[in-house]
């Protein structure tokens, strides 16, 4: 049989099938399912709400005599100093020979015996230090914060500070001839007349225990005693005596009454000094963290998010959508880039503004509860911690939706997508309250559950001796690592999902 | 070679250790409703996906006016498919699944208005597609399917569910884009289906082509020139009409078969010798017969190789 009818042309012509167009069909595909708009709206009132109930749960007992440093960070700052006064520029060395503990106890990781140049001896004021340490070697601190480490030496270990202008220089050496320079600081502020000399510190013995539903942490005691010799000062002294005093202190290191003993120096005929004491130099990160706990309801909102985002893959392949989906759009890893993008960008502009109300409503609320200034700071709005911490949590409930999505892809179930995820994101997070530190600390580096880090407030400083308990509010990356590594996940999900789309039958 | 044709050329595609497609060639013309007919389990479907360049093909090739599926730029405009009526999200209005549809190709929401209308599903589509017939899936996944107005229309069983008026409306549908000049490829398990509908056959079983044949040489095979006289002169008319040259076989007590000779030249032989006729009918066959004839060879395959495994 022949035909002579012509064949037929389309009257629709020219129509467009650009990513433009791909990424506006995706949208209207989300929102014509209408159940999903009112997800996202519960998801951003629950993540609202369980912030402000966990914020009200929160108390602080009343305000406490805290210690700043000079940038504002609480600090400790207890130790036990010989000093003189130094009158402008100056260069001031000491030989440490030894440092040990005076307690009976062991001595721990962060004692310190060195070198110190502090703006005067009120507690938290600047000051630039070079320092042996049992475990880290040389370092040179600086203000609190600041930290670099110089050779990796122990005790006998020379030292030198040199001050000129308000710049300090921190130098070591195995020989007192050949110096090696560490660094050099600007300390703002330092006064004309300044205090120098040598000091000993030790955070305290802490004692940790935890298990299931309970942690103790016990801190107590702490002495050490270091031995210097060879202290010379090059400079003009303002008295020619050294002279000792407990900064900040006696430090009550715990509740018995030797904890507040006095420190104590004595120097023998041949110059040598050893000086016996308590305390610390460092941040104190003891407070509690309000950026952190202005987050609660995140960990709620990601179920949603989860859901959503499996949902508007899985949904397609429970039906045999994906198919008129591939029929309409052959490139599979263009569809697999709109859905990223639209699943991405809904779930981000719904939660940014939850994230920023949960944060604004919870600090309030926190405030009132005692968490007040000095010892927990005012965080503004558009500030790095508060800002990072609410953008990236806005990030993180985007992410794990993305991340649904990609994991939808490989499992094709609804069940089972949305299971994998949650055991991804969320038990590590609840097994990290119970498995041994170690552990809990690994599993919050390893799995998506590291993205939490990004709620965080306070910087953890690693000279600082912290446990970094994760049912304090502490994770072991840093914040922005952390959602980098929920990232990461996303992404090789992401690429793991095209693989599999380009390959697999629809 | 035309815009508008489907072609499939050598198609082999395996799922695991069942060979769904085996080395399958046919073409469907624009112009004409091509039946795509076979058992359950015949490949039709497998075919028709990888025509639309959802299933690779492990062999051969299945293209759209000489291009493979990806390789078109706007799809909805050049190929209309309706796989499975059930691909719906139940929460979804009917008219937002088109409303997607159509933003994927930029078609603007009055081209969805026409094709609802064109379907009859204006009321209907403002529901959601949960409480849904499955007559009213099949005439949203055809309207659907004709959202791009293509010239290359690709249907999966879509009378199935469909009501005496709808199967009714529907060929009448499927007529009319033909007459337009597009290529349509019907696929049924259900020869009877096609009957009045289709213009052309492929047939296909077990993953291989049956026949490709158009239904109205089909049907003059099938029937044969067999013509059936009844009459009560038996002998002598078999006498007479075989020594014409037709060949005769006895039916029955009163009845012969004859093979050979026109209807026409059978009676005036028969008068002409004052033989007695009783009835004179040719035979018609239908569509179901001639595809139960084609088949036949298969299935008796079939059976004899399920018996060979059976001892």
């Amino acid at each position: 049989m022949t035909t002579t009818i012509p064949p037929y042309r389309s009257r629709l012509h020219p129509a467009r099938a650009g990513f433009r167009h791909l990424l506006r069909a995706e949208w209207t595909k989300f929102w014509t399912v209408r159940v999903r708009l009112l997800v996202l709206a519960v998801a951003a009132v629950v993540t609202v709400v369980i912030s402000q109930l966990g914020a009200s749960g929160s108390h602080s007992e009343g305000p406490v005599q805290v210690v700043t440093g000079p940038d504002g960070t609480v600090v400790n700052d207890a130790f036990h100093l010989t000093h003189r006064p130094l009158t402008g520029d100056g260069t001031v060395t000491v030989r440490v020979t030894g440092l040990r503990s005076a307690d009976g106890g062991a001595l721990e990781s962060w004692a310190k015996a060195g070198l110190m140049i502090k703006a005067n001896l009120e507690p938290g004021s600047p000051y630039a230090a070079v320092l042996t340490t049992p475990d880290h070697g040389i370092r040179m601190q600086w203000n609190f914060t600041g930290d670099t480490p110089g050779s990796a030496a122990d005790a006998p270990h020379w030292l030198r500070l040199t001050r000129s202008g308000d710049r300090v220089t921190g130098y070591d050496s195995t020989d007192g001839t050949h110096w090696r320079k560490i660094r050099d600081v600007r300390l703002s502020g330092l006064p004309h007349t300044t205090q120098v000399g040598i000091f000993v510190a030790t955070p305290a013995h802490q004692v940790l225990h935890r298990s299931f539903g309970g942690t103790s942490e016990t801190f107590g005691g702490g002495k050490v005693t270091g031995t210097f010799d060879h202290l010379a000062l090059r400079g003009t002294p303002a008295s020619a005596a050294w002279r000792s005093t407990d900064v900040g202190g006696p430090m009550p290191n715990g509740p018995r009454r030797a904890d507040a003993e006095q420190g104590r120096t004595t120097t023998d005929a041949s110059g040598e000094h050893t000086l016996t004491g308590r305390g610390d130099i460092a941040p104190d990160e003891s407070g509690g963290d309000t950026v952190q706990m202005s987050f609660q309801g995140v960990f709620v909102g990601v179920l949603f998010m989860v859901a959503l985002g499996a949902l508007f893959m899985t949904g397609e392949y429970k039906r045999g959508l994906i198919r008129t989906t591939f029929t309409a759009t052959p490139g599979r890893i263009r569809v697999l880039a709109a859905k990223t993008l639209v699943i991405g960008s809904v779930t981000f502009a719904v939660s940014l503004p939850a994230t920023a109300v949960a944060f604004t409503l919870a600090q309030s609320t926190l405030r009132a509860n005692g968490y007040e200034p000095p010892q927990f700071p005012d965080y503004s709005l558009l500030d790095t911690p508060a800002l990072r911490a609410i953008v990236g949590s806005a990030a993180l409930l985007s992410l794990v939706a993305v991340l649904a999505l990609a994991v939808g892809v490989l499992l094709r179930t609804s069940a089972g997508t949305i299971a994998a995820v949650l055991v991804l994101v969320i038990l590590p997070q609840i097994l990290a309250f119970a498995l041994p530190l170690p552990a809990a600390h690994w599993l919050l580096r390893v799995t998506p559950a590291a993205a939490f880090a990004i709620q965080q407030g306070v910087t953890y400083y690693p000279q600082a001796e912290n446990n970094c308990l994760p049912e304090s509010g502490c994770y072991p990356m840093q914040p922005v690592h952390g959602l980098l590594v929920l990232a990461a996940y996303a992404l090789v999900a992401l690429l793991l999902a095209a693989w599999r789309l380009r390959r697999r039958d629809a | 070679m035309s815009d508008a044709t489907i072609e499939v050329r050598n198609l082999r595609k395996r799922f695991g250790r069942t060979l769904a497609v085996d080395g399958l060639s046919f073409t469907a013309e624009p112009g004409m409703v091509t039946g795509f007919v076979g058992p359950n389990g015949a490949g039709k479907s497998t075919t028709m996906r990888a025509l639309l360049g959802l299933d690779a093909a492990d062999e051969g090739e299945a293209l759209i006016g000489g291009r493979p599926y990806h390789a078109l730029r706007t799809p909805l405009l050049e190929v209309g498919a309706l796989l499975d009526a059930a691909a719906l999200h139940p929460s979804r209005r009917g008219r937002d699944h088109l409303r997607w549809l159509a933003h994927s190709h930029g078609l603007p929401m009055s081209r969805v208005d026409e094709v609802l209308d064109q379907v009859g599903m204006d009321a209907a589509a403002r529901r959601r597609a949960g409480g849904y017939s499955l007559g009213m899936r099949q005439r949203l996944g055809l309207a659907a399917a004709l959202l791009g107005d293509p010239p290359v229309l690709l249907l999966d069983e879509p009378v199935n569910g469909l009501d005496p008026e709808g199967i009714q409306w529907i060929r009448t549908l499927l007529r009319d884009l033909a007459s337009e000049g597009r290529a349509i490829l019907v696929s049924s398990h259900l020869m009877s289906e096609l009957e009045d509908t289709a213009d052309h056959l492929v047939v296909i079983g077990r993953g291989r082509l049956i026949a490709e044949t158009a239904v109205a040489d089909l049907l003059a095979a099938a029937s044969g020139d067999r013509v059936r006289l009844r009459t009560s002169a038996r002998a002598e008319a078999m006498e007479l009409l075989a020594r014409e040259g037709a060949t005769v076989a006895v039916t029955d007590r009163d009845t012969l078969t004859v093979t050979g000779m026109p209807t026409q030249r059978i009676v005036e032989l028969l008068t002409g010798s004052n033989v007695p006729i009783a009835e004179v009918a040719a035979h018609r066959a239908t569509l179901e017969e001639a595809y139960m004839e084609l088949t036949r060879e298969s299935v008796e395959f079939a059976s004899a190789r399920k018996s060979e495994a059976a001892e």
